[in-house]
């Protein structure tokens, strides 16, 4: 029976797999329901199309998690030493295509040759670089270092990936940034190089931002979208951006505690993006409170078990790469729920594994994998050999491979 | 700095409760949207994402007394094309052959629409007008043309429907037929016999609850219409469109003639109060006429002489007069204070009796009898006329009856000539209806009917409501002064010295009373006066059957404007064509009979037809070709001559069949 030989070769933490399922599963439905609103206004495909699409898109991304979680953890070290140039290329590339939405910059993807998806390069960028950054904090953990030693082997590269996305896409960078900053405090990195780097971090925004407002022409950027969204976000009243988020609160409102119902949406019409950036609102209308609940209360559970995933974990790059990529998980679908009550700023954050936001779906099914790699067995193995020397990636994985 | 595990975990372990943290704000915001604004969005959601949508209900028909349509909803169509959804090769073959099929069907050249037809497509036009209020069938048919039939996609056939009122008999009674429009303030226009029935007419409107869907299109909601459209009846009129088309023609010739500013006739059914006709004509600047204003209804105005039919049935009532009575016409000028009645006769009629004085017209005859009888007590003669009920309207259910005035003494306008002037016809103001009421009573033996223009209200078959006649007062006068004023409104046509002689017919008998009243005279300029002819009356003169009112408007003065010459004609084209060139009569008459000899002629033929025949049968006296016919079917050969029954049979009756080949049938 392959199919029970295959069972049995999922290893690593059921109830992630199980949490992940489920999200996966249900997210049939509000893909579903929202597609209509994209083949009715935007003419694109059919609703059919598009759930056979998203269906291709979930299975290829447990494929993802299925071959990742069958790495041996302490391969990811190398694999990201490995990856890093070649992200930091992707960014260079997707940056340079200069594609723009009414003159702001939207360069986030890249076209994939032949399958035809888009492919959002910075989520690829951020598991990696969340990754390197976990290595990086593995490798000092015994020293005392001092921050003139770190700029090169970590802010470096973490400036460059930032940099590259940030002129494209503000609140991947900004999140991005935060995480590798909470991954550092947990990796022990001394607090007040931290708070130099967010001093540094916002000098540097400011200096962008000041640059691209004194010549707008200078280079594509989204500075005046970012600005005017958090205008209306701070603007108690009602601007004309407020437009998403008023028929956010409208689904929202009209959801009540049960809901309309499956497909029985009404703002999924009018509310742009409602098959991702604001699933969560037409969620509510569709789900009621207890879907909300439900879908926020498995966000939790899934942070839950990367926590235990983390605590189970006997290495230290082990705990620190489960927190580095699961983290950002749960992080980035409270961030699209907080945006869909107006908690928060409208960014263009997708719900993970919920929302039809193409290949997301496989970054994030890349980090889930990494994380039931880690779980697998709780690295022990791994344990002895994590004297090894690692600074150069190509013998650790032809000793491995 | 040396991490431990630990370490590690405890940090965790704080930035996990900072997540959770968030996800309980998040909830909280979650509750607070639905809890504290929930009402808020959700009325907004209302608004803007649903709407009630009404389904405009069938207008029901409008039909005259006999069944013809006068006024129902047909749909027309309205075919644009959109030149930029059709492809290039089927544009350039199908131009050519759609273009041709367009002229045929359109009337205009196939050159003319091929033209249209590259116009468009070269200024990437999407809703080039075709052609406009096409009926279904040539819809139909359009829509079956070369392109075309490829759909509003590959085709770019656009159709627009919409429903309109249509009116079968065109201009004739369009004014009374009438229309009910709303304007986008949802108030109503409504004009006839459409608007004093709209309730009737319109129907329900249906209710349906639609979702806004995206691009501007709303999707219905649920399986059932919160309110289901009903369709409204169908009302059946009075009007006959015989009689309509009639009053209409011989109104609009007699307009046509004098031409006048306007005019009116209404023919009223004596003993029902029915209207078999009302007909409206106002002149545009163009010196046409066309259905304008409801002047028959609307239109108050002084009567002028026909109203000495009042005056004279008042002062008969309250026996103030005889009809044998001789009154001095003081030579045609008779002052009162310090006015002067005149008769239109220069130099008076004499001394004549109060007959003749109707008879003639006479103004001061009038002026003299109600005067001299009622000055003491000028209230008793007004008294009787309201008691006649002219002070009020009629009730019609159309809006905008004519207020009628008489005025009461005291009342503001009342002097001490009033009385003289009220008796013929002026300081008073009636509609052209009013009149007609009050002498249709007079032809219905004093009971004064409700004039009606609605017989029945039908839904399909089905009688919802059926209204007869209503008598507003069984009684407005003596039987006796009914019999004397019947008999003087006979003698204005039948008498010698009547103002309605000219219409004098010995074929048929009518009654009326002529007007002509001025208008404008205030002024005194002589240019400006103007004058309203009038005939009233009823027809036949015994036993009237309908009474009839004539009004025309300010007549071109050169070609003439008493009432007997300008609106009697209408009056006696409107009775002659009813009573004497009725056509359904004649065909009724010589029909019958005929048909009778048939049907037993027929009856004797079958009944041979169908026995068996072992001899020659008696054929004499059937028609040739139903002798031939049995005789060939029992195998005979049959000879005929002449034509008609058959007279003679060469072989008698009884003789065996087998024995005879031929038999020669004489015909006379």
């Amino acid at each position: 029976m392959r199919i029970t030989a295959f069972l049995r070769n999922i290893k690593g933490d059921k109830a992630i797999w199980g949490v992940v399922a489920l999200l996966a599963l249900f997210s049939f439905l509000p893909v579903y329901s929202a597609s209509s609103n994209l083949v009715y206004v935007v003419g694109t495909g059919t609703t059919m199309g598009h759930l056979v699409k998203h269906g291709l898109l979930l299975f290829l991304g447990f494929g993802i998690i299925y071959g990742i979680h069958r790495i041996p953890t302490h391969f990811f070290k190398g694999l990201s030493i490995i990856a890093m140039p070649v992200v930091l290329v992707l960014l260079i590339y997707t940056l340079a295509q200069g594609t723009t939405i009414d003159g702001a910059n939207a360069s986030r993807w890249i076209r994939l040759p032949l399958v035809g998806f888009t492919f959002q390069t910075s989520n690829l960028a951020a598991v990696v670089l969340m990754i390197y950054v976990a290595r990086y904090l593995t490798k000092i953990k015994d020293r005392q270092i001092s921050f003139k030693e770190s700029i090169l082997p970590l802010w470096v590269p973490v400036a460059l990936v930032i940099a590259l996305i940030l002129p494209a896409n503000f609140s991947t960078a900004a999140i991005l940034f935060f995480m590798v900053l909470v991954l550092c405090f947990l990796g022990g990195y001394p607090l007040k190089y931290l708070f130099s780097m967010v001093a540094a971090g916002i000098l540097a925004l400011t200096l962008f931002v000041l640059t691209a407002k004194a010549a707008p022409d200078l280079f594509p950027n989204r500075v005046d979208t970012w600005i005017s969204r958090v205008e209306s976000f701070w603007d108690p009243a009602d601007t004309e951006a407020d437009y998403q988020i008023e028929k956010a609160k409208i689904a929202i409102a009209s959801g009540g505690l049960v809901g309309n119902g499956a497909g029985k949406s009404v703002m999924k019409n009018f509310l742009p993006q409602s098959s991702s950036d604001f699933i969560y609102a037409i969620i509510i209308e569709e789900y009621g409170l207890i879907g909300g609940f439900a879908l926020l209360f498995f966000y939790l559970l899934l942070l839950f078990r990367i926590v235990v995933v983390a605590n189970s974990n006997q290495t230290i790059f082990g705990k620190l790469l489960v927190v580095g990529v699961g983290l950002p998980i749960v992080f980035q679908a409270l961030i699209n729920m907080a945006v869909a009550v107006e908690l928060f700023p409208v960014t263009g954050q997708t719900l993970p594994l919920i929302s039809s936001g193409g290949t997301s779906i496989w970054m994030t099914c890349l980090a889930i994998g990494i994380v039931l790699s880690a779980s697998r067995n709780n690295g022990l193995p791994e344990k002895a050999r994590e004297e090894m020397d690692e600074s150069n990636p190509l013998e650790v994985l032809s000793g491995q491979l | 700095m040396a991490i431990t595990e630990k370490n590690i975990l405890t940090r965790l372990y704080v930035v996990a409760a900072c997540l959770f943290l968030f996800a309980i704000a998040v909830g909280i915001k979650l509750v607070t949207i639905q809890l504290v604004h929930g009402d808020k969005y959700k009325e907004i959601a209302m608004q803007r994402t649903e709407k009630m949508f009404t389904i405009q209900p069938n207008r029901g028909n409008l039909y005259s007394d006999d069944g013809s349509l006068l006024a129902t909803s047909v749909s027309r169509y309205t075919i644009r094309f959109d030149a930029v959804t059709v492809n290039g090769e089927a544009f350039e073959s199908h131009v050519g052959p759609l273009s041709r099929a367009l002229g045929d069907l359109l009337g205009k050249s196939s050159e003319h629409y091929e033209n249209v037809l590259r116009k468009a497509r070269a200024n990437q036009n999407r809703y080039a007008l075709i052609a406009r209020n096409l009926d279904y069938s040539e819809y139909m048919q359009v829509k079956d043309f070369p392109l075309f039939r490829e759909g509003p996609y590959k085709g770019g056939l656009i159709v627009e429907q919409k429903t309109v009122r249509e009116h079968p008999l065109g201009k004739i009674a369009e004014r009374s037929v009438g229309y009910e429009r709303f304007d986008e303030n949802g108030y109503a226009t409504r004009v006839g016999l459409e608007g004093a029935f709209g309730d009737y007419l319109r129907g329900i409107e249906g209710k349906r609850l639609k979702q806004r869907i995206a691009k501007g299109q709303w999707k219905p909601i649920g399986l059932n219409n919160i309110v289901e459209p009903k369709d409204g009846y169908d009302v059946v009129s009075t009007i006959d469109i015989n009689i309509q088309d009639i009053a209409h023609h011989a109104l609009l010739g007699q307009l046509e003639k004098y031409k006048a500013d306007h005019g009116c006739v209404i023919v009223m059914e004596t003993a029902t109060g029915e209207i078999k006709a009302i007909s409206n004509l106002g002149r545009t600047s163009e010196g046409k006429y066309y259905e304008r204003l409801n002047y028959a209804i609307g239109e108050s105005h002084e009567p002028g002489s026909t109203f000495k039919l009042m005056s004279l049935v008042a002062a008969l009532e309250d026996e103030v007069i005889d009809t044998s009575a001789v009154i001095d016409t003081e030579k045609g000028r008779w002052r009162i204070y310090d006015r002067i009645v005149r008769d239109s006769k220069h130099g008076g009629y004499g001394k004549i009796s109060v007959s003749e004085a109707f008879e003639v017209s006479s103004n001061t005859a009038f002026a003299k009898i109600i005067h001299n009888s009622y000055k003491e007590n000028p209230e008793a003669f007004v008294d009787r006329l309201m008691k006649m009920g002219l002070h009020q309207e009629l009730g019609m259910p159309i809006k905008g009856e004519g207020k009628p005035v008489i005025r009461y003494p005291g009342d503001k306008g009342w002097s001490g000539i009033s009385l003289a002037w009220m008796s013929h016809g002026y300081e008073v103001s009636l509609t052209p209806l009013q009149t007609l009421a009050f002498y249709n009573a007079i032809a219905n033996n004093g009971e004064l009917l409700r004039p009606r223009l609605i017989k029945e209200v039908k839904e399909g078959y089905k009688t919802i409501h059926k209204f007869d006649k209503e008598v507003l007062d069984p009684a407005i006068c003596s039987q006796k002064t009914v019999d004397q004023v019947k008999q003087l409104l006979k003698n204005v046509v039948e008498s010698e010295r009547g103002t309605g002689h000219k219409l004098y017919s010995p074929n048929f008998s009518m009654a009326g009373k002529t007007g002509t009243a001025q208008k404008n005279y205030v002024t005194k300029d002589p240019d400006k006066l103007r004058y309203i002819s009038t005939f009233a009356g009823y027809f036949p003169a015994e036993n009237p059957k309908y009474s009839c009112i004539v009004v025309i408007h300010e007549p071109d003065k050169s070609v003439g404007y008493y009432g007997a010459d300008v609106s009697g004609p209408v009056f006696k084209s409107v009775a002659q064509k009813i009573y004497a060139n009725n056509p359904l009569i004649d065909e009724v008459e010589s029909l019958q009979p005929a048909t009778g000899d048939l049907e037993t002629e027929y009856e004797r033929y079958y009944a041979e037809a169908r026995k068996e025949h072992n001899e020659i049968p008696n054929v004499k006296g059937m028609s040739g070709m139903d002798a031939v016919s049995i005789l060939e079917n029992l195998g005979l050969e049959v000879e005929v001559r002449g034509n008609g029954k058959v007279k003679k049979q060469s072989v008698p009756r009884g003789t065996d069949l087998k024995r005879v080949k031929k038999i020669v049938l004489h015909l006379s």
